[in-house]
């Protein structure tokens, strides 16, 4: 099983085919050309997340560790989530009833995505769990399990 | 209420950024237009320093995967919570997906983080197929005459009208008859002109399923 993970917290005991350290890399911020789409199918017009994409779409398994600022995720990894467009069609297709894009590829990862921080109130985690669902079933990922930290299994 | 307008589209104050158009009609009918500034370009840490001289920021913004473009999530990173009352925060969000319902992953994401920056929530207005805006802004005269109607109702009470916020909003879901002409467009071909002229525009047609990363 190929897992791969992205990692923006202290002192993960990690071990993957391939680490995207967030801790340490700024993602390029997606500036809304559309290259990905009609210029350049499936390439963003920067590189510097190309081996992540190769990695991210032959794995099996994706294990992301978030580090949550004001209740949310941080900017870097949102800046991951919008950079993650090119692996998508720009097609929008109904069979849900309601807009979903159609897939590039014909595989996602599951995923397990583990949150380090708190929240003031429950409606505050339900909030974030819910977007992090979203994310994933708009990706096109089959499993998702959202966690926080402590309640991962190593 | 001293207002500031920021614009959270990457694409900044450019005539490709739909939020700069709505932003630009938002202050459009007000006697005393508020001041417009780009999220992109600017330093975060020093953006938040200079909103918190007013006394209401209202971001509008494009919904990148459920939620705030990664930019505006690095500038609210750096607001700090008011420590006194008679603060507000509003967002004007617009997407390419038609319906609204797309948009209520963020919307109580919006309202605690009123509540965390000790911050009054005046909403989140929405709106959805404005991707287009930009391309053909004659299309969407009547869409832009409502968010310049906003502004102005805004000016005089300092809080988005109900009235004009509901019929931005629709459809909030797509209905059944929508769904079923959706159908009907994808069987014909229709759906995917607009993006296959540019494919075509670019040389990139025959490109277009590429997988480039397996």
């Amino acid at each position: 099983m190929k897992t791969v993970i992205i990692n923006e917290c202290e002192k993960i005991p990690t071990s993957g085919e391939y680490i995207l350290d967030l801790a340490k890399a700024d993602v390029k911020s997606c500036i809304g050309c559309w290259s990905c789409w009609w210029k350049t199918p499936g390439r963003c017009t920067y590189q510097d997340l190309d081996q992540f994409y190769h990695h991210y779409i032959t794995a099996d398994r994706a294990l992301f560790f978030s580090k949550i600022t004001k209740e949310f995720v941080s900017g870097n990894l949102k800046t991951l989530f919008d950079r993650m467009i090119p692996l998508y069609l720009p097609y929008t297709e109904y069979s849900t009833r309601e807009s979903m894009h159609v897939p590039r590829y014909e595989h996602y990862p599951d995923i397990e995505f583990y949150y380090q921080g708190s929240f003031e109130t429950p409606a505050g985690r339900k909030t974030f769990i819910d977007y992090i669902n979203r994310v994933f079933y708009q990706f096109h990922s089959k499993n998702i399990v959202v966690k926080p930290i402590g309640e991962r299994i190593i | 209420m001293n207002t500031i307008i920021l614009n959270g589209s990457p694409k900044g104050k450019t005539k490709q950024s739909n939020s700069q158009i709505f932003a630009e009609h938002f202050i459009k009918e007000m006697q005393n237009p508020c001041e417009i500034k780009s999220i992109a370009g600017n330093d975060p840490k020093e953006l938040a320093r200079y909103v918190a001289g007013f006394d209401a920021l209202i971001i509008i913004l494009p919904l990148y995967i459920h939620a705030m473009p990664g930019i505006v999530m690095k500038f609210i990173e750096e607001l700090e919570p008011a420590s006194s009352e008679g603060k507000n925060i509003g967002f004007i969000l617009q997407a390419g997906f038609m319906e609204t319902a797309q948009h209520k992953y963020v919307q109580p994401y919006f309202r605690h983080l009123a509540e965390q920056l000790n911050y009054t929530y005046l909403g989140t207005v929405s709106k959805g197929e404005a991707a287009g805006i930009y391309m053909y802004p004659k299309m969407f005269k009547k869409v832009l005459k409502l968010v310049s109607e906003l502004g102005a109702a805004y000016e005089s009470t300092q809080a988005f009208d109900d009235t004009i916020v509901k019929k931005l909003s629709k459809p909030y879901e797509l209905s059944q008859f929508q769904l079923r002409l959706l159908k009907v467009v994808d069987i014909v071909g229709l759906s995917n002109i607009g993006w296959h002229k540019v494919l075509k525009q670019n040389n990139a047609f025959e490109q277009r399923l590429d997988k480039p990363f397996l």
